[in-house]
């Protein structure tokens, strides 16, 4: 690359990871180039406007850019555009990074494994592309010079496209009560919703009562692929706590388990296991809090 | 239909310790969890359409996970040994193994409990310039038409593609099945080719860490479900969150 500015491309669905992607961008330094379908996207040199979300058309604007770095969010949708950039050019990827530095074509990443419970170090060479966990740093505003693109319709058709929205935001909730397959039916979460309104908090699920059995809305999946949650005090109801889950709490401040099994592997991440009924926990709970 | 399902062989993420600032993770080996379900749907589609379900998996080459992944229904195993496989290096490996049986369907799971990258199924679709549909919760196949709902968190899409593609699935869309005595005993005529695959890797491990956060651990039991919350609510009282 010599004295050539290191081109930088970023992409995500969201925008809060679209912001992530531009502050880690900016700390590489170089031209940041930004594709999204909002317009007022300001953390960029140069902003190109998708018309629709296209998953070919955006691999295909993106590989055609020929970028040096590739860095996008990790939302799902994210995570298959990465992926496909990296295939078509044969570059290195590696997702799910908490941090990025370049020693000059060198760039070494640390990134989540082991299903949460490792941090690997890893070294790769430009041009690359990578994925990035977290929200939390905030890009400067630059003032972005601004090119329309209509995609080209792709191989893959969108026949609909359903909202899980429940309106819950547990990415800045205080206090979250987490259900899991120990609740034992849909039923049996409103004690779980009652508990959470009388501590003013809000419900979330592992992954089985999120997404499979629809216990709670989808959208609410706590782990380490659902949502990453830091509240300061976390009620797991009926929770194993296999890693994948942990990696959704483990900035959480105080970490409550409510488990029949004393030996349940959530001891290993919790301040407070209580050894119960999850059902009879929360109606004591309400009792005491005087709810009921 | 030709179909080919990947799976990985992982160490068993409930055995991975931590011990002291090392994360120990020559745990036993398994096949990875949601690829089960990849190979479950693999061989659902072969009872409904007919034809042959090759497995192939790229790095360990553990005999007990093949053998399990064969019992459950698929008809033979690629087994390639490589020295240090990437997301690159596995996916070259798999193109140059699978391309000869002209697939229909490429099923891979959505993440592996290891490296987890979620980039593998997407990276061999490039490849083999395929069309990528990942996170599929349900998937139906009409003639020559793909119709598949992906799980998205936030929301759920439903697309629609055309054989042949590649498709990557959660644990969401099937429950794997748990094969018979009878099916364990079979599995060991089944044919398994065991090959090399060499290619320089594009990214280098130089560490890995656990990543620990401490926790009091107080466990809290009391035959009166009354008096273990009064426990608990002091306790939160002075930790300062309640
Ligand atoms: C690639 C991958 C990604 C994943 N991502 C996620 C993710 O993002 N989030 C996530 O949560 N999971 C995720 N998982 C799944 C994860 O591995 C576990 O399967 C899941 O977290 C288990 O959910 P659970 O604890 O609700 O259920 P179970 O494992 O079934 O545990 C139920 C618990 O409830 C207890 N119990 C039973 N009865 C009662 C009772 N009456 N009262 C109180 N306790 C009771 C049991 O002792 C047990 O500990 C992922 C898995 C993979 C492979």
């Amino acid at each position: 690359m010599g004295c050539f500015k290191t081109k930088i491309v970023i992409f995500s669905e969201n925008p809060a990871y679209l912001r992530m992607a531009a502050a880690i961008g900016q700390s590489i330094g170089g031209e940041i180039i930004g594709i999204s379908a909002i317009p007022d996207v300001k953390f960029v040199n140069k902003l190109y406007l998708i018309d629709k979300m296209d998953e070919d058309g955006i691999v295909d604007l993106i590989t055609s850019l020929s970028p040096d770095l590739v860095i996008t969010g990790s939302v799902r949708k994210d995570r298959a555009i990465a992926a496909r950039v990296a295939g078509r050019l044969k570059l290195p990827i590696v997702p799910d990074i908490v941090s990025l530095k370049l020693d000059g074509n060198k760039a070494i990443a640390n990134r989540v494994a082991y299903s949460g419970m490792g941090l690997v170090t890893i070294e790769a060479e430009l041009p690359l592309v990578v994925t990035v966990v977290g929200t939390q740093l905030q890009p400067k505003e630059l003032e972005p010079s601004m090119e329309k693109v209509q995609l080209k319709e792709g191989r893959i058709k969108v026949v609909s496209k359903k909202s899980t929205a429940s309106g819950a935001n547990l990415a800045t909730a205080q206090i979250v009560v987490g259900v899991g397959r120990g609740i034992g039916s849909k039923e049996n979460v409103k004690y779980a919703e009652q508990l959470a309104e009388a501590l003013g908090g809000v419900v979330g699920g592992s992954r089985p009562v999120a997404a499979e059995l629809g216990w709670v809305p989808e959208d609410r999946q706590i782990g380490l692929s659902g949502l990453r949650i830091r509240p300061k005090l976390y009620i797991a109801l009926g929770i194993s706590g296999q890693p994948q889950h942990i990696a959704g709490i483990r900035d959480s401040k105080v970490i409550v388990a409510v488990n029949t099994d004393k030996n349940a592997p959530i001891l290993e991440n919790a301040d407070y296991l209580v050894v119960a009924d999850a059902v009879s926990f929360c109606k004591a709970m309400l009792k005491k809090l005087g709810k009921q | 239909m030709n179909i080919v399902v990947g799976f990985k062989i992982v160490p068993d993420d409930q055995m991975i310790k931590i011990v002291g600032d090392k994360l120990v993770t020559d745990a036993p080996l398994k096949v990875s969890t949601y690829d089960k379900n990849a190979i479950e749907e693999a061989v659902r589609l072969k009872e409904k359409f007919g034809g042959k379900v090759v497995g192939i998996t790229v790095g360990n080459n553990d005999r007990k996970s093949i053998r399990e992944a064969l019992a459950m229904g698929v008809d033979e195993v690629i087994s390639v040994l490589v020295k240090n496989p990437d997301v690159y290096v596995t996916a070259m490996a798999i193109v140059e193994n699978v391309k000869p049986l002209n697939p229909d369907i490429l099923l891979f799971s959505e993440m592996s409990t290891d490296s987890g990258t979620s980039a593998l199924p997407a990276y061999v679709a490039e490849l083999l310039g395929l069309p990528y549909v990942s996170n599929v919760r349900s998937l139906k196949i009409e003639g020559n038409k793909i119709i598949a709902d992906r799980g998205m968190v936030s929301y759920i899409e439903t697309v629609e593609t055309t054989l042949p593609a590649v498709i990557s699935v959660g644990g969401e869309i099937n429950t794997p099945r748990i094969p018979s005595v009878k099916q364990i005993m079979e599995s060991a005529k089944k044919p398994v080719k065991e090959v090399k695959f060499e290619a320089q890797p594009k990214v280098v491990i130089r560490d890995i860490k656990p990543l620990i956060v401490n926790r009091k651990k107080i466990v809290i039991e009391e035959s009166d479900i009354d008096k273990a919350v009064d426990k608990l609510l002091e306790y939160l009282k002075a930790d300062g969150v309640l």
